[in-house]
């Protein structure tokens, strides 16, 4: 074997080799080893061949599986856009006003609802762009918290003829991250002299 | 110095030159590799994961300024270390008989020939499962393209033990096999 796989050294390689010349058992035992390190090579080949087959997928498996991982994107791209699209109704400003503890500076109206928008796109601000504080405006009236005005000012002092819009910005752990009172002016009727 | 800097152990030059030998060697060595991993017992993922490594070893290996000789061998071993750490019974996989998928790589000749041919793999099948497991292994790694020296290296034995385990081996094969 260390001759076939020409693993002596060179006088011992030739020496052999005019043996094998001579002798015709040993050269039908090499022929024989020859066969069987040949036939080795071929199983070798043929478990690797084997245990690649097993793996490989009928073609119909690919393209079922694309085809049912776009309908489920697609799908869920429907729901979440209708869910934006179509936000729960609120209870109307009046109501919530009409709570027991909505106790708010008395004979004031309630504040006028900003106009809403139908859908809420917080990623179509370009990145680097300023973030909205300045001249925030509310899209979506989703909480009105009232806040009794004799908690706020010493007595005798609360203002009269006077509402507060609050702006409140959550960040993204849902903690309040900043808070603007709005004073605005209201009309309050005459007094009759 | 600043903290986005990171301090460098290494010439490039050297780096360069040794992502360059890896790269070679992987182009050389990946398939005989691959083929000795799965005929050991590994699954074709597994021995896909194993000589991922090896070569990743092999980069640190060079990159660290280890030694060059015997490479080859030294590739081998790793891969064959992990192998054995990956599955600890691996001899009892390799015997297992081929089934017909073997077909499909047979289907270029005549069906007569197809029959032999699967027969003789079979009755190797058989004789390979009466082999010891380091005549086996040194079977293996002489399919790969290792020499004797590398073998002796991978396996921990003198090589001219390995060659008396080759020739053993394969005496073994023609005999049961009537080759």
């Amino acid at each position: 074997m260390a001759w076939l796989d020409r693993e002596l050294g060179n006088d011992e390689m030739v020496e052999l080799e005019r043996h094998i010349g001579a002798c015709s058992e040993c050269r039908s035992r090499l022929e024989s080893y020859k066969q069987a390190s040949a036939t080795f090579d071929a199983y070798c080949d043929a478990v690797l061949s084997a245990k690649t087959q097993r793996k490989r997928l009928p073609r119909w498996v690919p393209v079922l599986t694309t085809a049912a991982a776009a309908a489920i994107t697609a799908t869920l791209v429907l729901v979440l856009l209708r869910a934006r699209v179509e936000p729960p109704a609120l209870p109307p400003p009046a109501q919530v006003q009409a709570r027991p503890s909505a106790m708010v500076l008395e004979n004031v109206p309630a504040p006028t609802p900003a106009p809403s928008k139908t859908m809420h796109r917080p990623w179509a601000t370009t990145p680097g762009s300023p973030r909205r504080t300045a001249n925030w405006q509310p899209t979506e009236r989703a909480i009105e918290i009232s806040i009794p005005a004799e908690s706020v000012f010493p007595p005798g002092a609360v203002p009269q003829g006077v509402n507060f819009l609050a702006d409140l910005s959550i960040a993204a752990d849902g903690s309040a991250e900043q808070i603007r009172l709005r004073p605005r002016l209201m009309e309050v009727p005459r007094r009759q002299p | 110095m600043s903290g986005d800097s990171l301090p460098l152990a290494l010439p490039l030059s050297r780096l360069a030159t040794g992502a360059c030998e890896v790269t070679d060697l992987y182009r050389e060595l990946r398939e005989p590799l691959l083929r000795y991993l799965v005929c050991l017992g590994l699954s074709r993922d597994e021995a896909q994961d194993v000589v991922q490594d090896a070569f990743l070893s092999l980069h640190r290996h060079l990159a660290s300024g280890g030694s060059r000789e015997n490479i080859r061998g030294w590739v081998f071993r790793v891969a064959h270390n992990q192998a054995r750490n990956r599955q600890g019974s691996y001899h009892r996989r390799f015997g297992e008989p081929l089934d017909l998928e073997i077909d499909a790589r047979l289907d270029e000749t005549t069906p007569e020939r197809v029959v032999l041919e699967k027969e003789k793999l079979r009755r190797l099948g058989g004789a390979i499962t009466l082999l010891s497991e380091s005549e086996r292994e040194c079977l293996l790694l002489r399919a790969g393209g290792l020499r004797y020296r590398e073998i002796s290296e991978v396996l921990g034995m003198a090589t001219s033990t390995v060659g008396d385990t080759i020739e053993r081996a394969i005496r073994k094969l023609a005999e049961k096999c009537n080759v």
